[in-house]
């Protein structure tokens, strides 16, 4: 399936976007941007922008929970835009207590 | 076996001489121009299983020209090159790995150093098919290994009470995922504990934490279980399945979240404690799948979740959750490989079509997982199952004394067709309870 995950920095805030289906077999390119947003010192905000992510599978979210747990503890992570699917997915699980679910891309 | 040569060149004196040395030794050979062999051959012109090529053609064209002739057979022909007067032709060929001939050419030497040749890329070949061959059964074996994991967590027997119908399907996908289920008896037997649970991933990781999770959770419920005597006469302290229920979780939450954590891996799991002779229930949903309580109408409940996923967060808090069976009732759980199983071209099975099909049937247990399974077969048809397919469904049958309404508290008659668990299929490939030889 195609996905693509790409990283950009922006003064402190490192943003992934996210496009496609995260699932079993594009969860590792994934989480070798998360690692890479995990190299840069200085990141205090994890952003996600899931707009144009299309489906969320549990291999998906071991994915973000990886991403939580790479970041130190004070890293918040922000979830931009997830479809109702993807929101579903991640309310059910209850993974959206330690990240915030916004509307958009903050400064 | 070598049965036909075939010279590739251009024409030349060095061709034709080649040719007659090798028909002179009992060897058949052809002469074909390159442009012979790519646009003209067929399979009535022969396929010849080794071309001696001049050295003086390009690579490209002796890469086209092989592959022309590999379309009309199984094996790929032995390939050497010979150089005429020009020996420094040979060196990209070389280069690349290829055998060569250089003049004078001697009868029966060059047969011998053709043979030679022949037989040293076919063992080539051989070797690198014994290589792949290994590579698949190391994987294959691994599979084999997660599978034999999983099935040793899976009960072997269902626990049976009278009037009370208790069913299991297992359907494990070819790539090992993390799904389990689990029944067992509590507070001295006046309980039935009910478990579903998928680990988020695939594979021998998933299943050695499966077998944690399970183990944890099992150990820590019978362990924290306050009764050691019989059942018989011996209530249980009000709300002790509540108690029970909350702290086997707690405890298997804390000990993943404090030795685990940074593996990574989550599950969401489902666990009921039933009072079989009251109907009652007290659950815990942690993140997983709503189970459906459907009454004998057809109208159904969600048990949603009351606490995030296990090991995802430490400290997390849950909360107990409470149902009641009805007569007639019937709990259905399941792990995700139902509602996204997918088709051919990719389209999931849905959460709706399952709902419909529990809604529409109210009869017994094992007819309802049937009907599902049947249904999810059909729909996924030639195409791979990707993952797990889980469900567990628990029913409190109906009444059998007719025009008399029975409490709920009393005892319910033992019904003829106490019919439960220990279901052994012998199909390949699916389990009921663990007793028919898992197969992959």
């Amino acid at each position: 399936m195609s996905f693509t995950a790409t990283l950009s920095h922006n003064g402190r805030t490192a943003l992934i976007t996210l496009e496609g289906e995260l699932d079993a077999l594009t969860a590792p390119m994934f989480r070798d941007e998360v690692e890479r947003a995990a190299e840069a010192s200085d990141v205090n905000q994890l952003v996600l922008d899931m707009t144009k992510l299309a489906y969320l599978s549990s291999a998906g979210l071991r994915g973000l929970v990886f991403a939580r747990q790479k970041m130190p503890d004070e890293v918040q992570i922000v979830l931009v835009r997830p479809n109702d699917a993807v929101e579903q997915s991640i309310r059910l699980v209850g993974f959206h207590q330690s990240v915030v679910i916004s509307r958009q891309v903050p400064d | 076996m070598l049965e036909l040569i075939l010279v590739v060149s251009e024409p030349s004196s060095t061709a034709d001489r080649l040719c007659d040395l090798l028909c002179n030794d009992g060897m058949p050979s052809r002469h074909a121009t390159p442009t012979m062999v790519l646009t003209d051959w067929q399979l009535e012109d022969g396929v010849p299983d080794l071309l001696l090529v001049s050295a003086t053609l390009g690579m490209d064209i002796v890469r086209r020209v092989t592959r022309r002739i590999m379309q009309m057979t199984i094996r790929p022909p032995t390939v050497v090159v010979f150089a005429d007067d020009e020996v420094v032709d040979l060196t990209p060929h070389v280069t690349a790995g290829l055998d060569y001939v250089v003049p004078p050419f001697l009868p029966r030497q060059l047969v011998s150093r053709l043979l030679a040749c022949h037989f040293r890329q076919a063992m080539c070949r051989t070797a690198e098919e014994i290589q792949t061959t290994a590579d698949l059964l190391k994987y294959e074996r691994e599979l084999q290994i997660g599978r034999e994991i999983q099935a040793g967590f899976l009960p072997e027997e269902l626990p049976a009470r009278a009037g009370w119908q208790l069913t299991a399907r297992f359907r494990p996908a070819r790539e090992v995922s993390g799904d389990f289920y689990d029944a067992f008896e509590l507070l001295g037997g006046a309980r039935i504990g009910v478990v579903i649970a998928d680990v988020c991933d695939k594979g021998v990781g998933a299943a050695l934490y499966m077998a944690l999770i399970r183990s944890l959770l099992r150990h820590t419920a019978i362990c924290m279980d306050t009764v050691t005597g019989s059942a018989d006469n011996i209530e249980p302290e009000r709300d002790a399945d509540a108690t029970l229920l909350l702290r086997s979780v707690l405890a298997t939450n804390d000990y993943l979240t404090t030795n685990h954590l940074r593996q990574g891996y989550f599950a969401t799991l489902f666990f009921g404690i039933v009072d079989p002779s009251t109907g009652s229930m007290v659950y815990i949903n942690c993140g997983h799948n709503p189970p459906v309580l459907r009454r004998p109408g057809g109208d159904y409940t969600l048990l949603g979740p009351t606490g995030p996923a296990l090991s995802l967060v430490p400290n997390s808090v849950f909360a107990i959750g409470r149902a009641q069976f009805e007569p007639g009732d019937l709990l259905f759980a399941y792990t995700d490989g139902v509602p996204e199983a997918k088709d051919s071209a990719g389209r999931f099975f849905t959460q709706e079509v399952m709902f419909s099909l529990i809604a529409g049937q109210v009869g017994a247990a094992d007819d309802l997982l049937d009907l599902i399974e049947r249904r999810l077969r059909a729909h996924v048809g030639s195409a791979e199952q990707a993952d797990d397919i889980t469900m567990v469904a628990l029913r409190r049958q109906p009444n059998r004394v007719t025009g008399r309404r029975r409490s709920s508290t009393a005892p319910s008659a033992p019904a003829k067709d106490a019919s439960v668990s220990t279901t052994r299929s012998p199909s390949p490939g699916r389990r009921r309870a663990k007793g028919a030889p898992g197969t992959g």
